[in-house]
C-alpha cells in the first residue's frame, strides 16, 4: 500500500537523470508489492473453488453500500458492483491491538461415475475423501498495520496449496507458499513398455527387440491395463518486498518448482507407411523430472517526476532425467532386398538440456512538462545451455545396408556411438537478448495527446555447431538412430567428400542460428470529443529483420483507430478497427544451402541434381505478404437499478498474398452477458457466446517419382514438372464454439443456494479440394473413394450443473451441501480406431485419447467453522 | 535504403521531442494532468441522494470540520506536520489531491465526511485499503482517510449534488477517467504500473475502479472490483475467457491460474500488456525447459510460441492453432512425405492407417518439435 513523499529532483538531462535514480533520488516511495510484474502464482486456487477463498466472502449487507441511494453504484464503465459484504468484525487477541479472523472449511467428496474422464479430471486432483475447502487466518493490527495472513486447500495429495503472507501495510511483506498442481494428460493410456516414467523403456519378456511381429505387439498391447499419464508442478517460493531504505523499495523472491511425471512422447525408427511391415513409428511415455528455480530482484524508486525500477528475473532449469531410450519391437528391412546387417533395434531422445537465463532491465520513467511522461526500458538477457551432448547414435555393431562390393553404406557405429564422434562435447549453445524501449506521452491541451514510442529488440543466437565426426573424418549424422539409413541405402544422414556413396549426400552439417532484430516505431493521437467520448489513431511501423530466414526484412504498417463512448444511450462503448499490411523483401524459398552439406568443399552435384528444397512459391505464414483487419466492440449497458447488460462483437480477416502456404484466417464472435441483482440476497447471471473461425491453406504435392531420379527435380516452380498444378490441393478447418451459463444464487435467510450450469459446445471440420488425385497421400481406388471431402467432425461438448446449499447453523457453524453433474463428449478423428486396437502394422501408440462420452456426478459435505 | 532513412528520420524527431521535454521543467505533472481535464460538460451527479432532503438539509446536518475549514489546498499539508512528528505508516503521508472540477474546495476531514455516508464508512472499514489507511492515521487522527482519494470535500458538503464537487470513481462520475487514475497513482505509481500511461487500458478510457473497489471488501485480497481476479478480467474479456472452456487450455477454470499470471493490466513495454518482454520470455515462465536454447531450433519456435499455440485455448491438443498436420503443411512442403493431402483415407479406421495423421501425427516422429539437443536431431526426430 502506497504513500506519497515529495521533494523531488528534476535532472536536466537524461543521464543525469539515470545517475539522480540510481544515486540520489527522492521521490515518493509507493511500497505496492509488485506481483502483477512477474510471471506466475498470482492464483491460488482449485476446481473445487477456482477463485480460493469463496469460503471467505460474506453474505451480502441487506443495507447495501450506501443509506444515500438504494441499489449498487457502478464501475465507471458501467458494470454494477456487487453487493458489499456484511462483514463480521474480527476478533480481539488478548488485550493487545491485534484482532483475528479465521474460517475452517472441510469435509467430505464423493465422485462417482466416470471420474477417470480425461477432460474432467485435467487440471484436478479429484479423489474420493476428506477435502480440505479452506483454511482461512488472518490476523491484523488496527493501529500499527501489521498483519498475518495464511490460506490452506486441499483436494487431494496433488491438488492443494498453502501459502503464508506476513507484514505491515505500506512496510514489508514476506510470503512463502508451497502448492501443488495436477495436470492429467491421458486416463486412457496403454504402453507397452516397462520403466514407464524412467530413462530406460524397454520391452516385456513376451516382445524381442527389433524382432517382434505385429499380431505380437498387437497381443500386448490389447493386454495393458489403462495408466493414467501426466505430472505434477510442485512450487515452493520465498520473497520479500519493502522499503529498503527511505524511498526505496526493494523485493526478493525466489520459487522452486518440482515437475515430476511422465509425458506421451514419440519413436521413429523410420516410416511405416511407404514400406508395410517395416520401419516403427512408436507412442512412447517420456519422464517428467524438472527442477526449475526462479529469482526475481528488484529496487525501485518512485517521486513525483522520476520512477526508477531495477529488476533481475532469474531461471535455471535443470531435467534430472535428460534423454530418453526405447527399445523397438519392429524388425527393420532394407528396401533393396539384400541380407539385413544392420542390427537397429533402439532409439533414442535427447530431452530438454538444463539451461541458465538471466534478465537484467532498468526502467525510467519522468513526468514532462506538457502533461507528458517519458519513459525508457533497457534489458538485456541471456539464455545458456552447455549440456554435454549425446553421441550421434545408441547403436552397436552395424548399421546401414551392405549390397555388394564396393556398394557398401554400412556404418560402424562404434565410430558413432561415442562422443568422440563429435565435433564439440558441450552444446554451447547461447542466445542474448537486448532490449530498449522508448515511450514520450504528451497531453498539451485538456482534448488532445498525442506519444510516440520507439522499441528495438535483438535476439542473437550465438550456438554454432558443426556436424563433423573426427573418428572417421564424415560431417552430417546418424539419422533415426540409424534405423533411416538401414532401410533405405545411402540414408544414414552421412556426407564423405572422399566416398563416391556419400560425396553427393546433402545432409545438415551446421545448426541454424536463427534470431532476429525487431524495431517497432509507434505514433499516435487520441482527441477527446465532448466529455464522454474519445477518439484514438495509432500508426505502428514494425521492422523485422530475421536471421537465416526466407526474407531478411519483414515490415508490417498497422494502423488502428479507437472510439470509446460513455454515453450511446446510456452505454459504454469501446470500438476499435484496425488495419495491417504486411510485405518485405525478396522471398527467397531456400535460404538454408550453407547449413547443408552441398555448401562443404568435396560435395559432388549428382547426375539428376538435388531436389528442390522446397516449392519455390511456398510462403511461410510468419514472413509472407499479408493483409489484416481487426475489429471489436465492447458495448455495456447499465440498465436500470439492477441489470447489466454487456456484449462483445469481434472479427479478424487475415489474408495472405501467396499460392502455397497459409491462405487466411477469420474469426467472427459475439458474446453477451445480462447480470441481475435485484437485492443484496439475489443475483442471477446468464452468459452466451458464439464464435466461428476459419483458416485455409494450399499446398502442392510433389511428383515423388522425380526426386533422386530426374534433372526435373531441381525444378521448384509451381507448375513444373516436381510441383505441377495438377497435384495442389486446398484444406481448411472450420470451428464452430458456443458456450452458454447461468448462475443463481439467493440467500434464503439461514439457506443459501448456489446454482450454476455451463455448456461448451466446439465442433471442428477440416474440410479439402484438390486439382487431381496427384495430390493424395493414396491414389489407389481404395484410398480415393475413402478420401472423400473431409474428416469426420471433432467435437468437445461438456455440460455442467453445479448446486451448492449453505445452512447457517449457528453464528459459527455452517453447513454446506454441494454437488456436481458433468457430461462430457469428444471426438478426434487422429485417434478414429484407437479404441479398437493401438497397433497398427509397425505402429504402436500409447494414448486412445479422451473419453468418447463421459458423465460424472461429484457431492460433498462441507463443515464451515469461523474461528 | 528509403526505409531505413525514414525511419531514422522518425527516430531523431521522437528523440529530439523527448530531450525538449526532458529539459523542460515539470513542477508537479499529477496536478497538470487533473488540471488538464478542464471544464466539462455537466452531468449527474455521482451520489444523488434517494431520500427528499434539500442541499440545505444536508449541509445543515453536517458536524463542524475536524480539522479546520479554510485551510485548504495550496497551502501546506497538515497530514505532513503530523507525519514528521508520528512513527506511523507511511499512509500518514498521502496527500489531498486538487479536484479540477472543484480547485477551490478545501479538506474538512473524514468525521463530516461519515456524517451522511454512514453506510459507505462502514464497508469501507473493511477494506483493505481503507483499513490500512486507518492504521496509518492511528497517529494523527482521522483526517487521512476520505478526502486522501476523494478531494478537499468542502464544496461537496455544502452542495452534495453539484457534479464534480468531489473527486467520484463511479459510472456517473464528472470526474475523468483521467484524473481518477491519477488520485490512485499519486500513490500507486511507479512498480506494476510504471508503464500504466499509454498502455491499451489507459487509452481505452479505464479508471482503477473498473477493476478495484477500494470502498468495500469484495474480495478477500486485491481490493478488487469482484470477488477474483479472472472474473474482473471477464467483464470486458467475455470471448478470451470462454477460450478457456475449450479442449485444451491453461488451468485458469480450474481457478491454478490467473489472466495475470501472464499479464500485467497496469500497463507493460508490450501491447497485449505482457509481463516480460517477448511472447516467448512469457511462456518460459512456466515451461522454462523449452527455453533451450537448443543445438538444433525450429525457426517458428523461436520467433514466437503464438505460431503454433493459441494460448487462451483450443480445440485442438495442446493448445495447437490448426490440427495436425494442417499446422505443419502451411510451411513444410519439401519434396516426398510432407507433401500429401492427407485425407479419411489415412486414418486408423480408413483402408491406409498412417502415422502422418494418426495420433500425434508429424510429431509421432518430430517429436523435438520445439528444439533438439542431440547431435542427430536436426529434424528433430532425435
Amino acid at each position: 500500500m502506497p504513500v506519497l513523499r515529495g521533494n523531488p529532483t528534476a535532472p536536466k538531462a537524461l543521464v543525469l537523470g539515470l545517475l539522480a535514480g540510481l544515486f540520489g533520488m527522492q521521490g515518493a516511495a509507493a511500497s505496492d508489492t509488485s506481483g502483477t510484474m512477474r510471471v506466475g502464482d498470482m492464483q491460488y486456487g482449485n476446481g473445487l473453488d477456482p477463485r480460493g477463498w469463496t469460503p471467505m466472502l460474506y453474505p451480502a449487507d441487506p443495507d447495501g453500500m450506501s443509506y444515500l441511494h438504494a441499489g449498487m453504484l457502478r464501475t465507471p464503465t458501467g458494470a454494477l458492483y456487487p453487493y458489499p459484504p456484511l462483514v463480521e468484525p474480527a476478533k480481539p487477541l488478548g488485550q493487545s491491538d491485534w484482532t483475528y479472523a479465521g474460517l475452517l472449511d472441510f469435509g467430505y467428496l464423493h465422485v462417482g461415475g466416470d471420474r477417470n474422464a480425461e477432460y474432467f479430471r485435467q487440471y484436478d486432483g479429484w479423489k474420493n475423501g476428506a477435502v480440505l475447502g479452506l483454511f482461512a487466518l488472518d490476523f491484523n493490527n488496527r493501529k500499527t498495520g501489521g498483519y498475518v495472513d495464511f490460506r490452506g486447500s486441499r483436494v487431494s495429495g496433488n491438488d492443494q496449496f498453502y501459502r503464508l503472507r506476513a507484514g505491515k501495510y505500506g512496510s514489508y511483506r514476506l510470503e512463502g507458499f508451497y502448492r501443488d498442481m495436477p495436470h492429467t494428460v491421458s486416463t486412457s493410456a496403454y504402453p507397452i513398455w516397462n520403466g514407464v516414467g524412467s530413462t530406460n523403456l524397454t520391452l516385456p519378456a513376451s516382445l524381442v527387440p527389433g524382432a517382434s511381429t505385429p499380431v505380437q505387439v498387437a497381443a500386448v498391447s490389447a493386454a495393458q491395463p489403462r495408466r493414467d499419464i501426466g505430472l505434477t508442478r510442485t512450487r515452493a517460493g520465498l520473497s520479500y518486498e519493502g522499503t529498503l531504505y527511505r524511498n526505496w523499495i526493494g523485493s526478493a523472491g525466489i520459487t522452486n518448482e518440482k515437475r515430476t511425471g511422465t509425458r506421451l512422447w514419440g519413436g521413429s525408427m523410420f516410416f511405416n507407411y511407404p514400406f508395410p511391415d517395416n520401419g516403427g513409428v512408436l507412442e512412447t511415455v517420456r519422464p517428467i523430472d524438472f527442477r526449475t528455480t526462479d529469482v526475481n530482484l528488484s529496487l525501485r524508486n518512485v517521486g513525483k517526476l522520476w520512477h526508477f525500477l531495477a529488476t533481475y528475473n532469474g531461471s535455471f532449469f535443470r531435467n534430472h532425467k535428460d534423454h530418453l531410450d526405447f527399445a523397438s519391437p519392429f524388425a527393420l528391412w532394407n528396401v533393396v532386398g539384400t541380407p539385413q546387417v544392420a542390427d537397429i533395434k533402439n532409439g533414442q531422445f535427447s530431452l530438454e538440456p538444463d539451461n541458465d537465463y538471466h534478465n537484467i532491465r532498468l526502467d525510467l520513467s519522468r513526468e514532462l512538462q506538457g502533461n507528458g511522461q517519458f519513459t525508457i526500458a533497457g534489458a538485456w538477457g541471456t539464455m545458456r545451455q552447455n549440456a554435454a551432448l549425446l553421441p550421434p547414435t545408441s547403436c552397436t555393431g552395424v548399421g546401414g545396408i551392405f549390397i555388394a562390393p564396393p556398394v557398401d553404406y554400412t556404418f560402424q557405429c562404434a565410430n558413432w556411438n561415442t562422443t568422440a564422434a563429435l565435433s564439440q562435447r558441450n552444446a554451447n549453445a547461447r542466445i542474448d537478448t537486448g532490449l530498449i524501449d522508448a515511450r514520450a506521452t504528451f497531453r498539451p491541451t485538456p482534448t488532445f495527446s498525442w506519444h510516440a514510442g520507439l522499441r528495438w529488440y535483438r535476439e542473437d543466437n550465438k550456438t554454432r555447431y558443426l556436424a563433423y565426426n573426427p573418428l572417421t573424418g564424415q560431417y552430417g549424422y546418424i539419422s533415426e538412430n540409424g534405423s533411416q539409413g538401414s532401410i533405405v541405402p545411402g540414408e544414414s544422414g552421412i556426407f564423405d567428400p572422399t566416398n563416391p556413396l556419400y560425396w553427393s549426400s546433402n545432409v545438415t552439417v551446421r545448426n541454424v542460428p536463427f534470431g532476429y532484430t525487431d524495431s517497432i516505431l509507434e505514433l499516435g493521437s487520441d482527441w477527446q470529443i465532448g466529455r464522454k467520448t474519445s477518439l484514438g489513431v495509432t500508426y505502428t511501423y514494425d521492422h523485422n529483420q530475421p536471421k537465416y530466414r526466407e526474407r531478411t526484412r519483414v515490415d508490417d504498417q498497422r494502423i488502428k483507430f479507437d472510439w470509446v463512448s460513455r454515453d450511446v444511450i446510456g452505454a459504454t462503448v469501446r470500438l476499435s478497427w484496425e488495419y495491417a499490411k504486411r510485405d518485405g523483401d525478396r522471398y527467397h524459398y531456400d535460404p538454408y544451402e550453407q547449413f547443408f552439406s552441398e555448401s562443404l568443399t568435396g560435395f559432388v552435384d549428382p547426375a539428376v541434381g538435388l531436389a528442390a528444397h522446397t516449392v519455390a512459391d511456398m510462403r511461410k505464414y510468419d514472413l509472407s505478404d499479408r493483409t489484416e483487419s481487426k475489429a471489436r466492440a465492447i458495448i455495456t449497458y447499465p440498465w436500470g437499478e439492477s441489470t447489466t447488460l454487456s456484449a462483445t462483437f469481434y472479427g479478424n480477416r487475415d489474408n495472405y498474398d501467396t499460392l502455397i502456404g497459409r491462405q487466411d484466417t477469420r474469426t467472427t464472435g459475439a458474446t453477451l452477458q445480462w447480470d441481475w441483482q435485484p437485492t443484496p440476497a439475489t443475483t442471477l447471471n446468464a452468459y452466451l457466446g458464439i464464435e466461428g473461425s476459419r483458416m485455409g491453406i494450399a499446398n502442392v504435392a510433389d511428383n515423388e517419382a522425380l526426386v533422386g531420379a530426374n534433372i526435373d527435380q531441381t525444378n521448384p516452380n509451381l507448375g513444373g514438372p516436381l510441383y505441377p498444378y495438377a497435384n495442389r490441393w486446398w484444406e481448411y478447418d472450420r470451428e464452430g464454439n458456443r458456450n452458454a451459463g447461468l448462475s443463481f444464487s439467493h440467500d434464503f435467510g439461514r439457506m443459501r443456494a448456489d446454482l450454476s450450469y455451463n455448456y461448451t459446445g466446439s465442433t471442428g471440420h477440416v474440410g479439402y479440394t484438390y486439382d487431381t488425385i496427384g495430390a493424395l497421400a493414396y491414389r489407389d481406388p481404395a484410398g480415393v473413394a475413402a478420401a472423400g471431402a473431409g474428416f469426420p467432425d471433432n467435437k468437445y461438448r461438456t455440460n455442467t450443473l453445479d448446486l451448492g446449499l449453505s445452512f447457517r447453523v449457528n453464528r459459527n457453524v455452517g453447513v454446506r451441501l454441494y454437488g456436481r453433474y458433468q457430461t462430457g463428449a469428444f471426438s478426434d478423428w487422429h485417434y478414429a480406431g484407437f479404441e479398437q486396437t493401438l497397433s497398427y502394422d509397425h505402429r504402436i501408440y500409447t494414448d486412445k485419447g479422451g473419453q468418447l462420452h463421459y458423465d460424472v456426478s461429484m457431492l460433498g459435505l462441507m463443515l464451515n467453522l469461523k474461528l | 535504403m528509403m526505409r531505413v532513412f525514414s525511419l531514422l528520420l522518425v527516430v531523431a524527431w521522437c528523440a529530439a521531442m523527448a530531450i525538449a521535454g526532458l529539459l523542460s521543467e515539470s513542477p508537479d505533472a499529477y496536478a497538470q494532468e487533473a488540471a488538464a481535464t478542464g471544464p466539462v460538460a455537466a452531468a449527474p451527479a455521482a451520489h444523488s441522494p434517494a431520500s427528499k432532503l434539500t442541499q440545505s438539509d444536508i449541509a445543515r446536518m453536517l458536524p463542524a470540520t475536524d480539522m479546520g475549514a479554510g485551510d485548504g489546498m495550496g497551502r501546506e499539508n497538515p497530514h505532513l506536520a503530523a507525519m514528521r512528528d508520528s512513527p506511523a505508516t507511511p499512509f500518514d503521508g498521502a496527500s489531498i489531491p486538487v479536484n479540477p472540477l472543484a480547485p477551490n474546495a478545501d479538506a474538512v476531514g473524514a468525521k463530516t465526511c461519515v456524517a451522511c455516508h454512514a453506510q459507505e464508512n462502514v464497508q469501507a472499514s473493511h477494506s483493505l485499503h481503507v483499513a490500512s489507511f486507518r492504521a496509518g492515521a492511528a497517529h494523527t487522527g482521522p483526517q487521512a482517510a476520505c478526502e486522501s482519494c476523494h478531494g478537499p470535500g468542502s464544496v461537496h458538503a455544502k452542495d452534495p449534488t453539484a457534479p464534480g464537487s468531489i473527486i467520484a470513481f463511479t459510472h456517473d462520475a464528472k470526474t475523468s477517467p483521467q484524473v481518477q487514475a491519477g488520485v490512485c497513482l499519486s500513490c500507486h505509481a511507479g512498480g506494476a504500473r510504471q508503464h500504466w500511461v499509454g498502455s491499451i487500458h489507459q487509452n481505452r478510457g479505464l479508471s482503477c475502479t473498473d477493476c478495484h473497489n477500494p470502498m468495500a471488501k469484495l474480495s478477500p485480497e486485491g481490493v478488487l472490483a469482484k470477488a477474483s481476479i479472472n472474473e474482473v478480467c471477464s467483464t470486458c474479456h467475455q470471448d478470451i475467457r470462454a477460450k478457456f472452456n475449450r479442449r485444451s487450455h491453461m488451468p485458469l477454470p480450474e481457478g491454478q491460474m490467473a489472466c495475470t499470471d501472464c499479464h500485467n493490466p497496469h500497463g507493460s513495454i508490450t501491447k497485449p500488456l505482457l509481463k516480460t518482454d517477448t511472447v516467448n520470455e512469457t511462456c518460459y515462465g512456466c515451461h522454462a525447459e523449452k527455453r533451450g536454447p537448443f543445438l538444433f531450433e525450429h525457426a517458428p519456435v523461436r520467433a514466437n510460441c503464438l505460431n503454433c499455440h493459441d494460448v487462451h485455448g483450443s480445440n485442438q491438443q495442446t493448445l495447437l492453432v490448426a490440427p495436425i498436420p494442417m499446422l505443419c503443411q502451411q510451411c513444410h512442403t519439401m519434396t516426398r512425405h510432407p507433401n500429401d493431402l492427407q485425407t479419411s483415407a489415412s486414418l486408423g479406421i480408413g483402408p491406409h492407417p498412417d502415422e502422418r495423421l494418426m495420433g500425434r501425427g508429424c510429431l509421432s516422429c518430430h517429436t523435438n518439435i520445439h528444439g533438439s539437443n542431440n547431435p542427430s536431431g536436426p529434424k528433430f526426430h532425435k
